[in-house]
């Protein structure tokens, strides 16, 4: 499981994050809500330990070791996977050489190219297209293929329904909630409030580099208005 | 002007040139590309690897002996430099510069100390020597063997990069480094072996070249030049943009030479100009 304790992150002097502490546990889908520039991208690149920002204090505790001292690629190797924000699939790369380019991970749950191509049938037709020809739903699967690769025991999936059309959002929740369910833990930046709230089992809400509010599924049945009210949604 | 002076001779000779030429500029983009260092110590590089190219031929009287030790000895130069120098100022583009310009130059004294300042000449294998016969012109066989070579160090960089696993981390490392990092790829090891790489076809280029354009002090900054304008006008990082580039700068050069002589470079940098003008990323280029 991922601790993540009093964690202060900075673009150069700018002080983004103040002190977030939130855990994601093993089988667990986490929604992490805020607004925009809340910070939440922010806490994603630094739990994937990526050069900028900078974190100055705080720790990350992955199933008991910290990752503070870790490469990007050392972290990765610990099977945390990344759908970052907006792809970053490789232009010159096909789709296929998304998912070959990793030396097949010594597959626990067993993601192959094949289970992913069969995972999403659309990729398996565009085998050979190169990442940007593709359609703004399939690069997103591509990006949550390509993070199977690792054959993560995490996923950290940073809005990935972003600029997605509403059916393609629909398809992308059955996806998330089907991964969830083969014990994969994911935690899952989202604006879109319902798109979380279709998945996850707890949620986190960040605002100006702080959780402001910690909730689970059950305690948002009961209590919506809560939730909302932290998203300044009225 | 009449493209009178034009012929075969000049045609196979700029096709040779240009050959040579893509050999040293496919390292000098590969590096450029993927690890975003204008390393002005290839050229240096190419010299070093002519002269370890001569002297072990000479000891040995073996031309293929030479061409290896040339590309084993310039691999594990540029492995040096990489890991020993540049390695601390990754990511400052100035001090990349002048870092690479400044190992240019010891290794240009280093290259006087050791061989002096004559004008030498890799002795080119007795299967070599002699001319062919081809379109009513005789043709050295060495040099249409350097044109052979271009080609296939052209096909074996494309299908490294286009066919292998290695070369998908390469050309996502040419894309998005940072997210190849985090998608799980030991970067800083990708970077290793492409620097390695790129180091080696300079140093294979060095005694390539030097048994037909020679050895001599400032021949290493001649050839960089070359490169230089090969990679601005072909775009960095990409393989068919050098291969352009090398045969554009190759035939400009020789038919210069031979229609412009006192433009010389002219003929070669005008056009690179205009190219720029209207593809500021080089022809293959492709904005970051
Ligand atoms: N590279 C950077 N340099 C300086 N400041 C940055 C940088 N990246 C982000 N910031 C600032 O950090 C704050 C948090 O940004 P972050 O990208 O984490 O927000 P976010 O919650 O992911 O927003 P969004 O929902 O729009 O993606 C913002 O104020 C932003 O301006
Ligand atoms: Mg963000």
């Amino acid at each position: 499981m991922l601790e993540v304790r009093n964690l202060h992150s900075f673009y150069g002097d700018a002080h983004v994050l103040h002190g977030v502490s939130l855990e994601v546990n093993s089988g667990e889908v986490v929604a992490l809500l805020g607004r925009n520039g809340m910070g939440k991208t922010t806490l994603i690149r630094s739990i994937m330990r990526l050069a900028q920002p900078q974190v100055r204090e705080g720790s990350l505790l992955w199933n008991g070791e910290e990752l503070m001292h870790l490469t990007p690629h050392e972290v990765a190797s610990r099977r945390i996977g990344l759908v970052p924000q907006g792809r970053r699939l490789f232009p010159s790369l096909s789709v296929v050489e998304h998912l070959t380019m990793l030396k097949p991970a010594s597959a626990k749950h067993g993601w192959t190219v094949s289970r992913v191509l069969d995972m999403f049938p659309r990729l398996a037709e565009r085998k050979n297209h190169r990442g940007n020809q593709l359609s703004g739903g399939e690069r997103q699967m591509l990006a949550v293929g390509r993070a199977l690769m690792i054959d993560p025991e995490l996923i950290l999936m940073d809005e990935p329904s972003e600029g997605l059309a509403p059916v393609m959002v629909q398809h992308l929740e059955t996806i998330i909630a089907d991964l969830g369910r083969t014990g994969l833990a994911i935690l899952l930046v989202e604006q879109n409030l319902y798109s979380a709230l279709a998945v996850a089992n707890r949620f986190y809400v960040l605002e100006t580099g702080k959780v402001v509010h910690a909730a689970t599924a059950a305690e948002i049945k009961e209590n919506q208005a809560s939730l909302l009210r932290f998203l300044g949604v009225h | 002007m009449t493209l009178a002076g034009i012929n075969l001779l000049q045609i196979l000779n700029g096709l040779t040139f240009a050959a040579l030429l893509f050999i040293v500029a496919s390292g000098f983009t590969l590096i450029f590309g993927l690890l975003r260092i204008v390393n002005l110590a290839h050229g240096a590089l190419y010299l070093f690897g002519g002269y370890i190219g001569y002297t072990v031929s000479s000891v040995t009287s073996s031309f293929t002996a030479g061409i290896f030790a040339s590309i084993i000895a310039v691999a594990l130069l540029g492995l040096l430099i990489d890991q020993g120098l540049v390695r601390f100022v990754r990511g400052f583009v100035l001090r990349e510069v002048l870092l690479t310009l400044g190992v240019a130059y010891v290794l240009d004294d280093i290259a006087l100390v050791i061989w002096g300042g004559d004008t030498f000449s890799v002795d080119v294998p007795t299967l070599l020597q002699g001319a062919v016969h081809i379109g009513g012109v005789f043709y050295p066989k060495y040099r249409l063997f350097v044109l052979g070579l271009g080609i296939v160090v052209f096909l074996a960089l494309w299908l490294l990069l286009n066919r292998t696993r290695l070369g998908a981390l390469i050309r996502a490392g040419v894309d998005d480094p940072e997210m190849a990092e985090a998608v799980g790829v030991n970067i800083r090891r990708v970077f290793l072996g492409t620097s390695m790489l790129g180091a080696s076809l300079a140093g294979l280029g060095g005694t390539i070249g030097g048994a037909f354009l020679t050895l001599y002090p400032t021949a290493d900054w001649e050839i960089l030049v070359f490169s230089l304008a090969i990679v601005i006008i072909g775009g960095s990082g990409s393989l068919v943009g050098a291969a352009v580039g090398a045969l554009l700068v190759g035939m400009l050069d020789t038919v210069g030479q031979v229609l412009f002589p006192q433009f010389a470079y002219f003929v070669i940098f005008g056009p690179m100009a205009a190219i720029l003008a209207f593809r500021p990323m080089g022809l293959f280029g492709r904005a970051t």
